[in-house]
């Protein structure tokens, strides 16, 4: 469970982190006026002050805030989970064994064992996935999707 | 009649048999991504995006714009069937929509919405007949200072009037003009803001941003809330339609104002959810069937779906004279625009003529094709929400991994389209808006670089925006802007001080 303060908190903790290191990386661009005119870090640099000094305020109010409302329940916070983490792992696979395999892998992994779909429309599922994939991008648009390293042991 | 001339000759180029078929194509994707859960007009949008490059200009935007129309229309059925809102900006549709299909009254609940959305739409596309060449004709004089203060107007009116915690608006909108200047600044050649990862230095894709804030984002609210597609019948009845669409002539009123609060938020850009909410709104305060709001009232599908329409049409008004765009949608075509060559602003009615006139042209047609094409294909999209989300919401995290990935052919762009994703889950929650961030993103460089070159000008002098009566205006305008949920707060707090004494 999850409260509404501690998403605000973390939240504003998240752009205000972002905002000082746009301000910190942007002190090395230069600031300010110089012949050639406004220098390349003075813009970032005012947008990562606002993002900071806005992100303090919203902090304070988050701090501020006292109730105990739920941003986020138990059972939410499962579902969530429940689809981020394979989606994770689904992504990190790419370029081990490419978008093809990982996708089918995804889908058989997410719909048979997570859901419990029957294994026969799991399975069904997970080749037209990648297929489908492979007719629209590789086929009818040109665009190459990664293959992984396996793509290039078997040399596809 | 110059409008009249080259509205015709738009017609001649929209009206062909390839770009009617990219139409139909167009509106149908724009359904699809309109009533599937997690996918929306601005993350469809950028999905088709990298499939037009090999496109002429004017085809592509053909198609890229009827999906926004599909996508309008699409959310708009599974708000009134399913009570779940396939777009936030048909969330305000819920109210009335779906308590009067629930009565067995779906069709006429359906063709008031799409016979309104149609008449906000048409509205909206006779505004940019009429207004768009002129406001580039004005345009035209404008120098770097001017186009600042436009584009701080633009972002002043998103807090002003966006409806969202100003604040957060203001993070928003900041973190968003950040990330549009990761990677080589176009004046000085420096690398900016990369953070040590070289592979930054091409920039931040605002297609990868969007498919992570819209797409990602969206799909864990949905995973989150777990709703359950209880459908009320969607078998059409065509008499029905008809009859219902003889009978909108008698909310002449409501379908006017509507349409006019519309516009204003499209142009403004306050964008389609703003302006539906705020219709919605009005409409029920200054009805005479107030008490039968929320349980099935004609005019409660009215105002928010005319607004929504009017607004999402207008929004392409600025994006076309002015390079500034209206809504989050029309900043992701504007970015399209940009990647085909075309240099969005009121030159583009001078040197692509051919490009805006089929553009216009074709959003009167579109919007035919669109609302006769959800009309027929109202039960087989009713019969997809019936997949369950457990199947659906892998296949649209493959397809946005997909599109972030075939931006570039970069594996970075599908992580930041992940840390976007979570960024998206946060913001929404938290309702920080996030088309002020895609606005910054796609048009922070040439914010940044109005504001350089102004001050080029003026030797770094500040005083160059309040230089003419044109500049002072503008900017004293977005001041106001700023400072109005400030006053509005001073002024509720004086008004309600004596009940606490």
């Amino acid at each position: 469970m999850i409260s509404r303060r501690a998403l605000e908190l973390a939240t504003a903790t998240l752009t205000g982190v972002f905002g000082a290191a746009v301000i910190a990386s942007s002190i090395d661009n230069g600031i300010g006026w110089s012949t050639a005119g406004v220098d390349a870090g003075t813009f970032p640099f005012l947008t990562g002050v606002i993002v900071l000094v806005g992100s303090l305020w919203n902090l304070a109010r988050g701090w501020l805030q006292n109730s105990q409302h739920v941003a986020v329940s138990a059972s939410d916070l499962r579902r969530v989970i429940a689809l981020f983490v394979p989606a994770v792992v689904f992504v990190a696979a790419i370029p081990l064994i490419g978008v093809y395999v990982a996708s089918g892998c995804y889908m058989l992994g997410t719909l048979a064992l997570l859901h419990r779909l029957s294994l026969q429309r799991s399975l069904l599922i997970a080749t037209a996935t990648p297929l489908a994939l492979y007719l629209v991008f590789e086929r009818m648009f040109q665009v190459s999707l990664p293959h992984g390293a396996l793509g290039d042991v078997i040399g596809f | 009649m110059d409008n009249i001339e080259s509205l015709l000759h738009g017609f001649t180029i929209a009206v062909t048999l390839p770009h009617l078929a990219l139409m139909l194509i167009g509106v149908l994707l724009g359904i699809l991504v309109g009533v599937l859960p997690g996918l929306g007009a601005p993350n469809g949008v950028s999905l088709l995006l990298p499939l037009t490059f090999g496109m002429q200009p004017v085809s592509a935007i053909i198609l890229l714009s009827s999906m926004y129309w599909g996508a309008l229309f699409g959310g708009s059925v599974t708000s009134i069937l399913f009570n779940i809102p396939g777009e936030p900006s048909s969330v305000a549709t819920t109210f009335d929509g779906y308590p009067m299909a629930r009565d067995g009254r779906a069709t006429t609940a359906l063709a008031t919405a799409f016979g309104s959305a149609a008449f906000g739409a048409l509205v909206g596309v006779v505004l940019i007949t009429f207004l768009a060449s002129w406001v580039a004709q004005v345009a035209l004089a404008f120098g770097p200072p001017e186009y600042f203060a436009v584009y701080f107007l633009a972002f002043a009116s998103f807090v002003g009037m966006g409806g969202a915690p100003p604040i957060k608006t203001v993070v928003s909108l900041a973190a968003g003009f950040a990330i549009a200047a990761i990677g080589i600044d176009t004046v000085s050649g420096s690398v900016r803001l990369t953070m040590g990862i070289d592979e930054l230095v091409k920039g931040v894709s605002f297609v990868v941003a969007v498919m992570g804030l819209f797409g990602i984002g969206e799909l864990l609210l949905a995973a989150e809330e777990e709703f359950h597609a209880k459908a009320v019948s969607s078998a059409i009845d065509w008499r029905e339609v008809f009859r219902t669409l003889l009978g909108l002539p008698r909310y002449g009123w409501a379908l006017l104002r509507s349409a006019a609060i519309g516009c204003w938020m499209g142009i403004t850009p306050g964008g389609p959810t703003a302006a539906s909410f705020m219709s919605y709104g009005i409409a029920k305060r200054f009805s005479a069937r107030k008490a039968s709001f929320g349980r099935g009232e004609a005019e409660g599908i009215i105002a928010p779906e005319t607004a929504d329409h009017a607004a999402g049409t207008s929004a392409l008004l600025p994006m076309l004279s002015l390079g500034i765009p209206g809504s989050a949608t029309a900043a992701v075509m504007m970015g399209g625009l940009m990647i085909w060559g075309l240099n969005p602003g009121p030159m583009l009615f001078i040197e692509q003529k051919d490009f805006v006139w089929g553009l216009i042209a074709s959003m009167y047609v579109g919007n035919i094709v669109a609302v006769v094409l959800v009309l027929l294909t109202v039960p087989i999209f009713a019969a997809l929400m019936r997949i369950p989300f457990f199947i659906t919401a892998p296949l649209i995290f493959i397809i946005c991994t997909v599109g972030a990935y075939s931006v570039s052919n970069s594996y970075l762009d599908v992580l930041l389209m992940l840390g976007f994703g979570i960024v998206g889950y946060l913001f929404k929650k938290l309702s920080y808006p996030l088309a002020p961030l895609v606005l910054a993103i796609v048009i922070g460089d040439k914010a940044e670089d109005a504001f350089r070159q102004a001050m080029l000008m003026s030797k770094g002098s500040l005083a160059i925006f309040f230089s003419n009566a044109l500049v002072a205006t503008l900017v004293l305008a977005g001041i106001a802007l700023l400072l109005l949920p400030l006053i509005l707060q001073v002024m509720h707090v004086r008004m309600t001080r004596p009940v606490l004494d």
